[in-house]
């Protein structure tokens, strides 16, 4: 009799344990706050160019005090010591952008009236100081310049158009007008000899530089 | 009689640890017993979001950035899903909601597939704690 109930005791205790176990593996999991929502967005393009909203100047290794901003056309020029680079910004106020906003795409376009003697590989780099149309060699060397935002080739054809995208730096700059002042445009091959692009600026008369911006907001 | 009374006791204990144990294999599927009931799930305090996205110079969707979520989201779990065209669901990606001061933002990194920013079109939101 007294094994029967121990027996029994050791059954119960048994199933107790089962369904303790059959207890635990049932819980579930579950969220304290949960919340949701959505954003929608409007595309639109905006193009720039002309005098009023371009600035854009070159500046000459070998003339260091000399400015250009007045001039029909700017340089690129690699050769020891006659280096020319070239600077363009865009006004981006009348495009009435919200920091909120961001650049889909950014294309400049430079129109290249000489072409140099070979293809050349130009760089592009953010300006990341601010500079005006009476900028020379010597003020250039204390701005300061961001990494290379891309490059580009000239290509040996004159008269062509050349699209450059810098997406990137107007998509910055829509966020926080600090963020650059437009690009440098320069000839960091090494080479002696001269070779020279020349492209149209705001103050010629035609084919002058344009940023055209798709964008968001 | 004591040893059949004994073995019978044997032969029970080793019969109720299979059941037991066939039991606990199947809790899975099945309930002994159920019961229903409410519990509040609420926001954190959102009312809103907006996003504001980084491209590289190719235009693709680089991070979505999302500020100004109150602090008592923080460590909250963000989802972001980019829709285009359709509201179809182009890419998402998750974050942790940190850096409060004295509102909390999250970046979400790492868009995949990549994402042409003139593809999209909206953005879509949870936020989960």
């Amino acid at each position: 009799m007294k094994t029967l109930r121990r027996t029994l005791v050791l059954l119960a205790a048994l199933s107790t344990f089962g369904a303790a176990a059959g207890y635990a593996a049932t819980l579930s999991v579950g969220s304290n706050h949960l919340w949701d929502g959505t954003q929608t967005l409007t595309k639109n393009t905006c193009t720039l160019t002309g005098t009023t909203q371009t600035t854009d100047t070159f500046v000459e290794q070998d003339h260091a005090p000399n400015t250009h901003g007045t001039e029909p056309t700017f340089n690129v020029q690699s050769a020891t010591g006659k280096a020319h680079w070239a600077f363009v910004s865009f006004d981006l106020s009348s495009c009435n952008l919200p920091a909120t906003a961001g650049a889909d795409t950014a294309t400049l376009s430079l129109r290249l009236n000489t072409k140099p003697a070979q293809d050349r590989v130009l760089t592009v780099k953010p300006v990341t100081a601010s500079w005006s149309e009476s900028l020379n060699w010597t003020s250039a060397q204390t701005l300061t310049y961001g990494a290379a935002t891309t490059t580009f080739h000239t290509g040996t054809t004159n008269n062509v158009t050349l699209s450059i995208p810098v997406t990137i730096d107007v998509d910055a700059k829509i966020k926080s007008a600090s963020a650059n002042y437009g690009w440098r445009i320069d000839d960091e091959g090494a080479i002696s000899a001269t070779q020279t692009s020349t492209f149209a600026s705001a103050n010629g008369a035609s084919n002058r530089p344009t940023l055209v911006i798709s964008y968001e907001k | 009689m004591r040893f059949l009374s004994t073995t019978f006791g044997l032969a029970l204990a080793v019969l109720a640890t299979f059941v037991a144990v066939g039991a606990a294999a199947t809790l899975a599927v099945g309930s002994t017993s159920l019961a229903a009931g409410n519990g509040s799930v609420s926001s954190c305090g959102v009312s809103s979001l907006t996003a504001a996205r980084k491209v590289d110079n190719s235009g693709n969707v680089t991070e979505v950035d999302v500020a100004g979520i109150p602090s008592a989201c923080s460590g909250e779990k963000l989802s972001v899903t980019l829709t285009g065209s359709g509201n179809a669901s182009l890419a998402s990606g998750t974050a942790t909601i940190g850096s409060c001061a004295p509102t909390c933002s999250a970046a979400v990194t790492g868009i995949s597939p990549a994402v042409a920013a003139s593809n999209l079109l909206g953005y879509v939101f949870a936020v989960q704690g």
